[in-house]
């Protein structure tokens, strides 16, 4: 009887084997790097917008406060959107006639709310609280990065699970005295907070990572 | 190897090597395929439509996925506890019943596998109970019944598997020589990977396999105590209990061996293997089964009398259960799992065909009952007020069961078809000591 098999088999069957092994850690290392990526979670991505809206213009050079458009941010869940009328509080003096407006004037005669797209769109079994952070002393920049240098928004953290449990863990290092919330470029001191706040904080941390704080 | 051996367990081998396999292996193919349809649909309904199909609901969030996963993992734990004790002791026993008693196993542990991803709810992420880096930064709660099924499962296949194939090995090569095409030659032959049969492969393969089937050993009663711990570590009084892990390795054991019972005499009946599968085989199977439905019956005697030793509340609710408005399930389930065996303390019963597929069978239903009987009745009693509610299961959940045994049985149909289902290697080997002795 002729041999089923050429002596080479052995060998293509052994390297077969070693090379499913070596597949399936590359496809881990693979999906571990790929879970990482900016580009999966939308980092520095810009989304359409109906109006070309400029960060850099209205808050860095203008210096604006946000507050003045995302006024519920102290004390609401969300942030705010500005309705048509607060853009009208300027737009009917400056820039009255450009056509890039023409959606924030329809939008203010129709009394029809502009569709902006989310830029930071948490899933919505995440509860996220605006006004915990902001009253606690978490600024703009350190979740929304240096808007004030953006001509087009862009997320600049990826808002993941581990990303929130990091600072959760920890709050301390992410924390500003509350005058300096709203400040852009601020650079912390380390010493800025009272003692006796950062030991609560430390002690704080095992309910802030407790799973019905932001998923209730 | 003599000429005579080689004849000896032509019959075994002839079976997977033939063309043709006679219509009523098709017929019940058919009939397996179509329920595997079946699940396919109401798998792929609970994914779209969510587990609000099913008829579960507060306080009835267990319904036919932990009844089915706990009584599939009990044939599982079962038969393959029944094959490793047999490789283990090398008792004549193992050369008829071993092969499909693993093959049961492994089968069985599948269609057990099925309910728990699916009773998720979003089954595609049944991966988060793997601990791996995630980017959520979060690890499993190991404390999570979820996650022990996780590692029960994955154990299982893993070990009833090796166990199934390491035995299959010398198989694949006689398959492999007889075969008389060269593609099925090939296949077998990819599959007995290169098994010479030289002693050295003799040596390896012993140690190999009867290294697995000492590892099947505490992993059974830690997997099948598992499934227990599901139900003992709720505060639910019936269930708090910690009879429970003892409770489930013996009805567990019960139900393996029915079932191996059960596909005995039915590959008996249906491929003619009265000489690899004798009467003596069937008969000490029979009186196994009956030994291990006694131990069943003892343990819910003794459901009674730490019932009647316990406090308030465990004792009315184990009462309930035994006299509630689910009464029914219970007493079928000993019906069913301990008095019809007895019909075993007959030689006559132990040696009939239809006997032993109806006791076989029943053994099967009266566990069912009772994994019914623990997950519903034991909720029947309710501590708040305000629900009146029972639970029955929906006609998906229904199908869902269906589907798994009709999966079960495909499994068992192709394994007949294509597989030796008996050992015949084991059979050379025994058949080779007689002749010297």
């Amino acid at each position: 009887m002729a041999q089923l098999f050429t002596p080479a088999a052995t060998t293509l069957f052994r390297v077969v084997i070693v090379l499913i092994g070596a597949g399936i850690v590359a496809a881990g290392v693979m999906a571990y790097v790929w879970a990482r990526s900016d580009s999966t979670w939308n980092v520095g991505k810009s989304a359409p917008q109906p109006v070309p809206f400029r960060h850099d213009l209205h808050s860095g050079s203008l210096r604006i406060d946000c507050r003045y458009c995302h006024s519920t941010v102290e004390r609401a869940a969300d942030a705010g959107m500005p309705s048509a009328q607060t853009c009208m509080s300027c737009h009917s003096q400056v820039w009255v006639g450009a056509s890039v407006l023409e959606p924030v004037r329809s939008s203010f005669t129709l009394g029809q709310p502009i569709e902006w797209t989310s830029v930071h769109r948490l899933p919505d079994y995440a509860y996220f609280h605006h006004a915990a952070h902001i009253t606690k002393g978490v600024a703009c920049e350190t979740c929304h990065g240096r808007v004030d240098q953006m001509p087009k928004t862009v997320k600049t953290q990826t808002l993941s699970m581990g990303w929130c449990l990091n600072c959760h863990r920890d709050p301390v290092p992410n924390l500003r005295p509350r005058e300096a919330v709203f400040t852009m470029g601020y650079e912390a001191h380390g010493k800025d907070l009272p003692g006796d706040i950062r030991e609560l904080y430390r002690e704080a941390s095992r309910r802030l990572t407790s799973c019905n704080t932001c998923h209730r | 190897m003599s000429s005579n051996a080689q004849a000896s367990t032509s019959p075994v081998a002839e079976v997977p090597l033939s063309r043709r396999f006679g219509l009523i292996w098709w017929i019940a193919l058919g009939a397996s395929g179509a329920l595997v349809l079946l699940l396919g649909y109401t798998l792929i309904s609970v994914t779209i439509m969510g587990v609000g199909i099913w008829g579960v609901n507060i306080p009835f969030v267990w319904g036919f996925d932990l009844i089915n996963y706990a009584w599939w993992i009990g044939i599982a734990n079962g038969a393959s506890l029944f094959a490793a004790i047999l490789v283990l002791r090398r008792h004549d026993l193992r050369t008829a019943v071993n092969r499909f008693a693993e093959g049961v196993a492994f089968f069985a542990v599948i269609c057990a596998g099925i309910f728990p991803i699916f009773h998720l709810g979003r089954p595609w992420l049944f991966y988060w109970t793997f601990p791996y880096p995630a980017t959520f930064e979060v690890w499993p709660q190991f404390r999570s019944t979820l996650t022990w099924d996780f590692w029960a499962i994955s154990t299982h296949v893993i070990v009833t598997s090796l166990l199934w194939y390491v035995g299959l090995i010398p198989d694949l090569a006689t398959l492999r020589d007889r075969a008389r095409r060269k593609t099925v030659q090939r296949i077998y032959g990819i599959f007995a990977i290169g098994w010479r049969g030289s002693v050295r492969h003799w040596a390896y393969h012993q140690r190999a396999y009867r290294l697995v089937a000492i590892l099947v050993l505490p992993l059974i009663l830690i997997m099948q105590s598992t499934v227990a711990f599901e139900f003992g570590v709720t505060l639910v009084p019936d269930w708090h209990e910690t009879r429970q892990p003892l409770h489930f390795v013996a009805t567990g054991l019960a139900q393996g061996l029915s079932i191996v019972l059960l596909v005995a005499v039915l590959l008996r009946w249906g491929l003619r293997l009265g000489r690899y599968i004798d009467e003596e085989d069937i008969d000490l199977l029979g009186k196994l089964v009956l030994a291990s439905a006694l131990v069943s019956g003892y343990l819910y005697l003794d459901e009674f009398v730490s019932a009647v030793l316990a406090d308030r509340m465990t004792q009315e609710a184990t009462f309930d259960r035994m006299i509630g408005d689910e009464a029914g399930l219970y007493w079928t389930a000993i019906v069913y799992s301990i008095l019809i065996p007895q019909l075993f303390w007959f030689k006559a019963a132990r040696q009939s065909t239809i006997a032993a597929v109806f006791v076989g069978f029943s053994i099967g239903v009266g566990i069912w009952f009772d994994r019914f009987s623990i997950i519903v009745g034991g909720l029947q009693t309710d501590y708040l007020p305000s629900v009146g509610r029972t639970y029955s299961p929906t006609l998906p959940e229904t199908g869902l069961f269906l589907g798994t045994v009709g999966l079960f049985a495909a499994f068992l149909l192709l394994f007949a078809r294509f597989l030796p289902v008996v050992s015949m290697f084991e059979t050379r080997h025994d058949e080779h000591e007689e002749e010297t002795s």
